[in-house]
């Protein structure tokens, strides 16, 4: 074995996008592994560079568990949970190009769920809360709000995604929105009215767009499409037909 | 550049929306106040959302479960250094509290015979009562429902991306603070949010971030909710209690810190073993999490200490054995099954199927002491533990509050923690904004003064980064104020902090105001250095091993001995630190306490002594038994007393 190999195989070169008041920057960065046959992870990758070559690097993340769902980036231009993506040789890590970049790997989240601000409702102590929910209800309730399913939604694609100083949220809807939405009717402690308003909140949000969309996908394999966007043009066909 | 400043006017400012927050928010908000909730996290990312979803609901197992009886249970478990108040306090709502939750979408299994939610098979160790109750998706669950409570109204208003800098309070008649507002960097905006309000809620959880990477916790828990209430003048208890579990992966870097295993789950034939496979520690299944970590941590420091300075957990014993080695490993993988995926993924096939040695290291998990408040989550101070003592207008809930679990809490108590306590101080934070006006007290001078110190921060020059002293610190940390501390070590602690504290000067801060990731650093840099220092001088206070400190170079705090919680507090540019007498349990009740468990101990020593064949049938038999009475296997909450029976002895 030359020296060279050994070098090579002690690195891994790859391109980290910054960004500053609007400007994308790329960033060369060798990281450097720790054992020969070390396989880091995007979120590894980003934490030694914050402890070497830019210490004032900016990107989410909390558990390192694939739990708090914080630190999804995109790599290679798809949306990866970077606590548990294996990085190879010259991967792109980049802000997720679906929601608007802050700095560097900081994307802004919140207009997302300030589009169910106040329109979603939940009991508030009067009905029997000991009925068992189903395992679709589970299904749906292990979503860890990664948002890796903003990617290629027409739906949400509608949205201007410049950022916005207010507290505004976005118009139209999003797999995750129609997802927390789809969780009231599936909850066997919501009320009729209460399901058929969640119905009429996912029609507002654009539900149409998804009728000539092949689908979503989901970052940690919830059947987005058969238990989330299907049952809800059902449900809102035999509203319309009421 | 400067920040711009922007005012804000609310009754109840809540910090963090984790459990604590998102129950406090919503509780004040029921009550009529108008509620801003501000997280530096997204909405309701926090601990309570990756934590095992395992939560105490008294009398949820048997009609029998009083009151007193679980309240009885957090005493014994913490070492009589809980308030009695407190515990009560706990036993009093925990029903009330998960219902509420419940209200928001978290569905627990309901029991067809009951009509309710069915808990665990077993009560969780220190727990005299079956009453902890598991949840499909584990935390994610908790962390819809809170979600939920934020949201589904559009009453309450929040904001992310929000780090709370500096807590703003008056002096009023004599002595006494009051609440005026808070100080909040607006990362999102690049703003600095000028919060005028009468009551704030501090549920900004924990500090096992001053321990990184050897932590199994969120990112965000830089000791926030402890070093801003005491910049304010509060006091805090038992800042040297905190909860390190032993068994944690060392590598690769994506896994370490992560949970491994505990004490029970080297099941009857584990040990420990140094670098040299010297055994270094038998019977672990019966030890205390403290006992585990200092004998790791003594092998470290005598450079015994395995490459990633931790030491070898050998459980091949119990693989080995022909008949109950199947049992072994299922009884492992069904008990901490999370933790269990860890080790899968971390380590090579041998080492996951336990044929080969894992090597372990400590790590922090959870902050016992906290911000000194009664049990309604009122801060209070003085030796009698009065309002007027404490911060007018401060409530503190969740992780961030003490005097609950003392010197040890017991598996499954903290969910319910957050949505108790988070409730009683939403409700009060409600109450005293009634009553009290800050906007009729509004000192503008107070807010520009501390916004002016924030701003000269902005474009600060300098050789040194934020990001990287906190590594330092960090590892400081872990040497010197770690699962094993001494009178040397604290006092290298103290000096460390003070040197790193005149470096801040010359730490280099960016000129932009949105996201400026070197500020951030910095603000959390500043939080964990007088965390560190208010602990340093607390764990120096405590002088044996009590609870999740453990001094080297002192005895064990015997369990008959006169209780007490340590206080801290700065006052005039140092640490003010006094004991805080407790009342001590029934010594009938201890002495029955400490008879079980050295029969416990006697029978493990004589099942190592036995031989193979002996062993192995006497094993078979007690998995079986144990595997039968839960049907499903056991989960064990990480953390939990269950994790580590032995964590009862030393109390
Ligand atoms: C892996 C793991 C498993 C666990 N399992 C269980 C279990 O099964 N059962 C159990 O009872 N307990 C468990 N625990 C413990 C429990 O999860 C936590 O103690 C509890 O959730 C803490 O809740 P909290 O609301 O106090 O804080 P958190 O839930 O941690 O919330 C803190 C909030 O404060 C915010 N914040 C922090 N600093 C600032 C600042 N400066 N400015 C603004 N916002 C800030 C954060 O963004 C976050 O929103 C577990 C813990 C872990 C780590
Ligand atoms: S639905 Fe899936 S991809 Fe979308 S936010 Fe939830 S977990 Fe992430
Ligand atoms: S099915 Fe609907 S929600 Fe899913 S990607 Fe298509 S448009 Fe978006
Ligand atoms: S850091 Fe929590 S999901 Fe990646």
């Amino acid at each position: 074995m030359t020296t060279k190999d050994t070098k090579d195989r002690q690195y891994l070169n790859v391109t980290i996008v910054t960004h500053s008041e609007g400007k994308d920057m790329p960033i060369n960065f060798k990281y450097k592994k720790r054992h020969e046959r070390e396989k880091p992870m995007a979120l590894d990758v980003l934490l030694q560079a914050q402890e070497t070559k830019l210490p004032d690097l900016a990107f989410r993340y909390g558990c390192r568990a694939r739990n708090c769902g914080v630190c999804t980036i995109d790599i290679n231009g798809l949306p990866r949970i970077a606590c548990r993506s294996v990085v190879r040789e010259n991967d792109k890590l980049k802000a997720m190009s679906t929601l608007p970049v802050i700095t560097d790997l900081v994307v802004r989240r919140d207009q997302i769920s300030r589009q169910l601000r106040g329109k979603i409702y939940r009991n508030s102590g009067g009905n029997d809360l000991n009925v068992d929910a189903s395992e679709d209800y589970h299904e749906l309730t292990s979503c860890i709000e990664c948002y890796a399913c903003l990617h290629n939604c027409p739906m949400h694609k509608k949205n201007s995604i410049d950022p916005s100083e207010s507290d505004e949220r976005y118009e139209y809807g999003n797999p995750f929105s129609l997802l927390k939405l789809q969780t009231i009717v599936m909850d066997p402690v919501s009320s009729n009215s209460q399901k058929n308003d969640a119905i009429t909140q996912a029609v507002n949000l654009g539900l149409d767009t998804c009728l000539n969309c092949p689908g979503c996908k989901c970052g940690i394999g919830i059947d987005l499409k058969g238990k989330v966007v299907n049952p809800l043009i059902t449900a809102s066909k035999t509203i319309a037909d009421k | 550049m400067r920040i711009n400043l922007v005012w804000k006017q609310y009754d109840v400012l809540v910090v963090g929306s984790g459990g604590a927050g998102s129950n406090a928010a919503e509780t004040a908000s029921e009550m009529g106040a108008s509620v801003l909730v501000v997280a530096k996290d997204p909405l309701s990312a926090s601990d309570t959302k990756i934590s095992e979803g395992i939560a105490t609901v008294r009398a949820s197992g048997s009609e029998d479960d009083s009151e007193d009886t679980l309240s009885e249970n957090l005493q014994l478990a913490g070492g009589d250094l809980p308030d009695v108040n407190i515990t009560s306090a706990f036993a009093k709502d925990s029903q009330r509290a998960y219902d509420k939750v419940r209200a928001n979408g978290l569905r627990p299994k309901i029991s067809a015979i009951s009509k309710s939610p069915d808990p665990l098979p077993l009560p969780m160790g220190g727990h005299t009562k079956r009453r902890s109750i598991g949840h499909k998706n584990s935390g994610v669950a908790f962390g819809h429902a809170n979600w939920n409570s934020i949201v589904k109204d559009a009453k309450i208003d929040y904001k992310e991306d929000c780090w709370l800098v500096d807590i703003i309070t008056e002096n009023n008649k004599g002595d006494t603070k009051l609440i005026v507002g808070a100080l909040i960097y607006d990362a999102q905006r690049g703003e600095l949010l000028a919060v005028v309000c009468a009551s704030i809620v501090v549920a900004s959880g924990g500090l096992s971030t001053i321990y990184f990477p050897k932590t199994d916790t969120m990112r965000g828990n830089t000791g926030d909710s402890y070093a801003i209430a005491a910049r304010a003048g509060a006091e805090l208890v038992d800042m040297e209690q905190i909860q390190f579990l032993p068994f944690c992966l060392t590598s690769p870097p994506a896994f370490e810190g992560l949970l491994g295993g505990e004490p029970v789950t080297a099941s009857y034939l584990g040990v420990l073993r140094d670098k040299n496979k010297k055994v270094i520690l038998d019977g672990v299944y019966l030890r205390t999490r403290a006992e585990c970590s200092a004998a790791i941590m003594k092998a470290v420091e005598d450079g015994r200490g395995t490459k990633n300075g931790g030491a070898y957990l050998d459980m091949t014993a119990n693989k080995r054995a022909p008949k109950s080695g199947v049992y072994f490993m299922k009884f492992l993988k069904g008990s901490l099954p999370s933790a269990y995926n860890n080790v899968r993924q971390a380590m090579n096939k041998s080492e996951s199927q336990c044929e080969d040695l894992w090597e372990v290291r400590p790590s922090a998990h959870y902050m016992m002491g906290g911000i000194r408040v009664d049990e309604n989550c009122c801060s209070v101070g003085g030796s009698k533990g009065l309002k007027n003592e404490g911060i007018v207008g401060l409530f503190a809930a969740g992780q961030a509050m003490g005097g609950l679990f003392g010197a040890n809490r017991l598996g499954s108590t903290s969910l319910t923690e957050g949505a108790v306590f988070g409730q009683r101080a939403g409700k009060n934070a409600a109450l005293h904004a009634r009553n009290e006006s800050a906007m009729n007290r509004l000192n503008k001078k107070l807010f520009l003064e501390k916004a002016k110190k924030v701003n000269s921060l902005i474009g600060q020059k300098g050789h040194l980064h934020a990001s990287r002293i906190k590594l330092t610190v960090q590892r400081k940390c872990w040497e010197n104020l770690g699962p094993i501390r001494d009178e040397r070590r604290l006092n290298k602690t103290k000096l460390f902090i003070s040197q790193t504290k005149k470096k801040l000067k010359n730490v280099k801060i960016s000129n932009n105001t949105k996201w400026n990731q070197s500020l951030i650093e910095y603000l959390e840099l500043e939080n964990m250095l007088d965390t560190a220092e208010l602990m340093a001088f607390a764990a120096l206070e405590r002088d044996g091993s009590l609870g999740g400190h453990v001094r080297a170079d002192r005895p064990n705090i015997s369990l008959f001995s006169k209780p007490y919680s340590t206080i801290v507090r700065f006052l005039n540019d140092g640490v003010d630190v006094t004991r805080l007498p407790r009342k001590q349990t029934e010594i009938k009740k201890l002495i029955k306490f400490k008879f079980e468990e050295q029969r416990k101990f006697l029978g493990a020593k004589i099942l190592r002594l036995m031989p193979m064949i002996l062993k192995d049938r006497v094993l078979e038999k007690r998995y079986k038994k144990i595997m039968n009475i839960q049907k499903s296997s056991i989960t064990v909450q990480p953390g939990s007393v269950e994790g580590a029976v032995g964590d009862r002895k030393i109390l």
